[in-house]
C-alpha cells in the first residue's frame, strides 16, 4: 500500500493529459474538417483557417501543463527517487488533476464546434475575422478557469 | 486623433473631361462616392454605363486567364513576398498603355482554344484507359473479338461481368442450351468477387439465351466496336494509342506553360488595372447627369480637402467643387485617425466594429490595457527577443510594406516590448533557462524580479483581478462621461456611476476588512458600496414601469446583477494562467532539452535541438493565446460597458494594388 499515493497521483497527472488531450484532438478534428471543407472553395484562406482550428488545441497544453507540474511535484523529472505521498495526498492531487481533465475534455470539443462555425463564417464574411476568434475564445474561457483551479489546488498539496 | 473629420463634397463638371476627373478621384485614394441620384434605382449615365460594360468585359478575359493559366505558371515572385510589398512599381498611365498594347482577348481566344483541345485530349486518353481495363479482363477470351462486336452469319457474342456468388446459377442456366453456346470464364478463385464472362451463341436462340444471362446475374459489358481483332493485337494497339495521346498532352501541358509564362505578369499587372476600372466606373455609375454635365457626391477627410481641389481644378477650369459638413440626420463612414503610437491598435477597434461617425473612438482607450494585458499573458523576456529579431528582420527586408500590414507588425513589436519587460519583472526567459543553464546568472535576474508567479501565484492572481477591476471601471466612467456629454446625468448616475461606487467600495471595503489598506478606507468603502446599491435599487425600481411590486422586484434584479460584474473580473484570472502557462511550457521545454543533453556523445545536439524547437513552438501557440484572449477582454468585458461600435467604415475608392504597386 505505500505505493498507493504515488498511484493516484500519477493516475491524475494521466487523466489531465489524456482526457484534455483527447478533448483537443477531437475539437480540432471538427474544426479541421470544416477548415478543409471552405479551403476546396478558396485555398488562399488556409492561414486564417488554421488560426481558427488552433484554437481548441490549447486545452491538450493545459493537460500536459498539469501533468508536468504534478511530476515536478512528485520529484520525478529531475532523476532521483520520487517523493512517497500518503495515500490521502495522493487523492488530493488526483482531485486537483480533475478539473481540466474533465473541462478540457469537454470544453475543447464544444470549442472546436465553435471554431468549425467561425470559421463558415469568414468563408462567407472574410472581414469579420476578429467576431469569428472571439468566439471560440468564449468557450475556451472556462478552460483557463480550470486550469487556474487545477493550479490553485495542486500549490495546497503538501508533498512530503 | 479619434474619429476623423469627413466633409461632403459635391462636384459639377463637363462631361467631356470626366474620364481625367474619375482617374484622379480614384488616384487621391481618399473619396468614398456615394449616391448622388436624386431618385431610388436612377439610371446610370450612360457615358459610364459604356465604360464600366468595356472594363467589365476585359476583367472578364483578365479572370479568365488568371483561372487558366494560374495552375501552369510557376510565379516568380513568392506570395509572402508580394503580400509585403514586393512588386512592380507602376503608373496608371503605363498600366493603361499596357493595356492598350495588350490582345486579351485574343489572348483568351487562344488559351480557350488550347484548354479546349486539351480537355478532348484528357477525354479520349481517358476513354482509352478505360478500353485498356477492359481488355484486360477479358484477355482470357481466345477468339478475335470481332465475333462480340460484329458476330458471324450464325453466331454472335455478348461479354459481360457475373457475381462469383451467382456463378453456379449461371452455368446451369445456360447448361440448357449446351449445344448452342459456348462460354467463357476469366480465372476464378475464392478472393475474386466477379468474374468475367463472355458467351457466344447461335443468332436463332439470342433471345432466350440472353434472357436467360440477365436472368442469372449477368450484366451486359459495352465492347467498343473498334475492336475486331485478337485480344493481343488490340491491347498492342490500343496501349499505342495510348501512348500517342500521352504525348500530346504533354505536348498541350507545355504549351499551357509557354502561354503562361507568356502572358501571366501582363495578366496580373492588367488584373489590377482592370479591377481599378471597374470599381471605378461602378463607383462613379452613381453619379447623376444633365444634358452635359456630371455630378458626383463623395466624402473625404477634412484636411485633404485642398489637395484634393488642387488635382481636379488642375484638370479643367469648367468644374465646380464645393464642400460640407455632414447634416444631421446623415450618417457619414467612420475613419480612424490615430497618431503613430495608437495607430496599429485601430486595427483591433476596427476588428470589432469601427464606432459611429459622432461616437467615441475607444483606440485609445483600449491601447494601454491591450499593451499591458498581452505582455502579462506572453510574459518571457526571451520570447520578446524572438518577436523583436523576427520583426526586426521583416523591417530590414522588405523595404515596402503595407500600410496596413505594417500597422499590424508594429502592433506586435509593441506588444513584443511589454512582453520584454514582464518577462523581465516576472523573472521569465525562455522559460526557467537561467535557472537551468545559466546558474551564473541567477542573481541578476533575481534582481530584477518584482513578482514570481512559479511560487507566489497568488500575488499575480491578485495583480490581474485588480487589473480587470481597474479596467472595467474606466469603462463604466467613459460609459458616464458620454452621457454626461448628452446632459443625461439621470442615466449616467443611475446605471454607471452607482456600479463604480459599489464595485470601488466593495474592493475598498474587502481589502480594508482584509487589513491590506488602513481601517479607514475600509470604512469609505463600505458607505460608496451602500451608496451604490441604493442608487442602483433606486434606479432600476424608477425606471420600471408597474406597480409597486414588481417595481421593488426589478430593484432586487438589478442588484444581482452585481454577480454579472464578479465574472467579468473574475475573467481576468486568465491574464495570469496564460502567463503562468507559458512559463511552464518553456519550463518544460528546458527540462526535456536537460534530459536530452544526458544522452552520451550526440546528446548535446538532441538538446539544442529540443531547446531551440520547443521553445520556437512554444511561442507560436503562446502568441495566439497572448492575442486572442486580451482582445477578448477588451471586446467582452470592457466594450460592454460602453462600446456598441455599428459605424460603416470608410472604405475609399483606390487602385487595385494586389500584384503591382501604383505610383501616383
Amino acid at each position: 500500500m505505500e505505493y498507493l499515493g504515488l498511484s493516484l497521483a500519477l493516475f491524475g497527472a494521466a487523466c489531465a493529459s489524456a482526457l484534455a488531450g483527447i478533448g483537443s484532438a477531437i475539437g480540432i478534428g471538427i474544426a479541421g474538417e470544416s477548415a478543409a471543407g471552405v479551403m476546396t472553395e478558396d485555398p488562399n484562406k488556409f492561414g486564417s483557417c488554421l488560426i481558427l482550428q488552433a484554437l481548441p488545441g490549447t486545452q491538450g497544453i493545459y493537460g500536459l501543463l498539469i501533468t508536468f507540474f504534478v511530476l515536478n511535484q512528485l520529484n520525478m523529472l529531475g532523476g532521483g527517487a520520487p517523493a512517497m505521498p500518503t495515500w490521502n495526498q495522493g487523492l488530493q492531487i488526483f482531485a486537483a488533476c480533475l478539473p481540466i481533465a474533465i473541462v478540457g475534455f469537454i470544453s475543447a470539443i464544444y470549442q472546436g464546434k465553435t471554431s468549425a462555425a467561425s470559421i463558415q463564417m469568414i468563408s462567407k464574411k472574410p472581414e469579420a475575422m476578429g467576431k469569428a476568434i472571439i468566439l471560440p475564445a468564449m468557450v475556451e474561457t472556462y478552460a483557463v478557469l480550470a486550469l487556474l483551479t487545477s493550479i490553485l489546488m495542486l500549490m495546497g498539496v503538501q508533498v512530503a | 486623433m479619434g474619429v476623423a473629420k469627413l466633409k461632403k463634397a459635391e462636384l459639377y463638371y463637363h462631361k467631356s473631361v470626366h474620364e481625367e476627373i474619375a482617374a484622379a478621384l480614384q488616384d487621391s485614394g481618399v473619396c468614398q462616392i456615394i449616391n448622388a441620384q436624386e431618385a431610388e434605382g436612377g439610371t446610370r449615365p450612360s457615358d459610364i454605363e459604356a465604360r464600366l460594360a468595356e472594363s467589365e468585359e476585359r476583367l472578364a478575359d483578365v479572370r479568365y486567364l488568371m483561372r487558366a493559366l494560374t495552375p501552369h505558371f510557376n510565379d516568380p515572385v513568392p506570395s509572402l513576398d508580394r503580400m509585403l510589398g514586393e512588386k512592380p512599381v507602376m503608373s496608371m498611365s503605363e498600366l493603361s498603355q499596357l493595356a492598350h498594347d495588350t490582345d486579351l482577348s485574343g489572348a483568351a481566344q487562344k488559351v480557350r482554344g488550347l484548354e479546349h483541345e486539351l480537355g478532348e485530349v484528357r477525354l479520349e486518353l481517358s476513354q482509352a484507359r478505360a478500353n485498356q481495363a477492359l481488355l484486360a479482363n477479358y484477355s482470357f477470351f481466345p477468339y478475335e473479338l470481332a465475333v462480340i462486336t460484329e458476330g458471324t452469319r450464325v453466331l454472335a457474342g455478348a461479354a459481360g461481368v457475373v457475381k462469383s456468388e451467382q456463378l453456379e446459377a449461371f452455368k446451369n442456366a445456360l447448361n440448357n442450351f449446351a449445344k448452342d453456346t459456348e462460354v467463357f470464364f476469366s480465372n476464378v478463385s475464392a478472393k475474386t468477387p466477379e468474374v468475367y464472362v463472355v458467351v457466344l451463341y447461335s443468332r436463332d436462340k439470342a433471345s432466350q439465351v440472353l434472357d436467360a444471362c440477365v436472368k442469372n446475374g449477368m450484366s451486359m459489358a459495352e465492347v467498343p466496336a473498334e475492336f475486331k481483332g485478337s485480344l493481343g493485337e488490340e491491347k498492342a494497339k490500343n496501349a499505342e494509342l495510348i501512348n500517342k495521346l500521352e504525348a500530346k498532352d504533354a505536348e498541350l501541358v507545355n504549351n499551357m506553360k509557354k502561354l503562361a509564362d507568356e502572358y501571366m505578369p501582363n495578366v496580373q499587372k492588367l488584373s489590377d488595372y482592370w479591377t481599378s476600372l471597374v470599381s471605378r466606373w461602378q463607383a462613379l455609375s452613381e453619379s447623376g447627369e444633365t444634358e452635359s454635365v456630371l455630378y458626383t457626391k463623395f466624402w473625404l477627410p477634412a484636411k485633404e480637402t485642398e489637395r484634393v481641389r488642387g488635382k481636379i481644378e488642375a484638370i479643367s477650369p469648367n468644374v465646380a467643387l464645393s464642400f460640407a459638413d455632414p447634416e444631421d440626420g446623415e450618417e457619414p463612414p467612420t475613419m480612424l485617425t490615430n497618431g503613430n503610437l495608437v495607430r496599429p491598435f485601430n486595427i483591433l477597434t476596427e476588428l470589432y466594429s469601427p464606432p459611429k461617425y459622432k461616437g467615441i473612438d475607444p483606440t485609445p482607450l483600449l491601447a494601454p490595457f491591450f499593451f499591458v494585458f498581452f505582455g502579462m499573458c506572453l510574459g518571457d523576456a526571451g520570447y520578446a527577443i524572438v518577436m523583436g529579431a523576427a520583426i526586426y528582420w521583416l523591417f530590414k527586408k522588405y523595404k515596402r510594406i503595407p500600410l496596413g500590414i505594417k500597422d499590424f507588425v508594429t502592433l506586435f513589436a509593441f506588444s513584443a516590448v511589454s512582453t520584454f519587460i514582464y518577462g523581465i519583472i516576472s523573472g521569465s526567459f525562455f522559460g526557467n533557462f537561467i535557472d537551468a543553464f545559466l546558474p551564473f546568472l541567477i542573481p541578476v535576474k533575481n534582481a530584477f524580479m518584482l513578482v514570481d508567479p512559479m511560487t507566489n501565484p497568488m500575488q499575480v492572481l491578485g495583480i490581474s483581478l485588480l487589473l480587470g477591476v481597474v479596467h472595467l471601471m474606466f469603462g463604466l466612467l467613459i460609459s458616464a462621461y458620454e452621457k454626461l456629454k448628452e446632459n443625461n446625468y439621470f442615466d449616467a448616475i443611475g446605471a454607471d456611476i452607482s456600479w463604480f461606487l459599489l464595485i470601488v467600495g466593495l474592493c475598498l471595503f474587502g481589502t480594508g476588512a482584509g487589513g491590506m489598506l488602513p481601517a479607514a478606507f475600509g470604512f469609505i468603502g463600505k458607505w460608496m458600496a451602500i451608496i451604490g446599491a441604493v442608487i442602483i435599487f433606486v434606479y432600476s425600481a424608477w425606471t420600471k414601469e408597474g406597480n409597486i411590486f414588481s417595481k421593488i422586484i426589478s430593484g432586487f434584479l438589478a442588484l444581482y446583477g452585481s454577480t454579472s460584474y464578479l465574472g467579468d473580473i473574475l475573467s481576468y484570472s486568465r491574464l495570469l494562467a496564460l502567463g503562468f502557462g507559458s512559463a511552464v511550457i518553456g519550463m518544460i521545454i528546458n527540462l526535456l532539452g536537460g534530459m536530452a543533453a544526458n544522452i552520451p556523445y550526440v546528446g548535446w545536439l538532441i538538446g539544442i535541438v529540443v531547446v531551440a524547437g520547443g521553445h520556437l513552438f512554444s511561442v507560436l501557440i503562446n502568441l495566439l493565446g497572448a492575442f486572442v484572449h486580451p482582445l477578448r477582454l477588451q471586446y467582452v468585458e470592457f466594450f460592454g460597458k460602453f462600446y456598441t461600435g455599428g459605424g460603416e467604415p470608410f472604405t475609399p475608392l483606390k487602385n487595385s494594388e494586389e500584384f503591382v504597386s501604383v505610383k501616383a
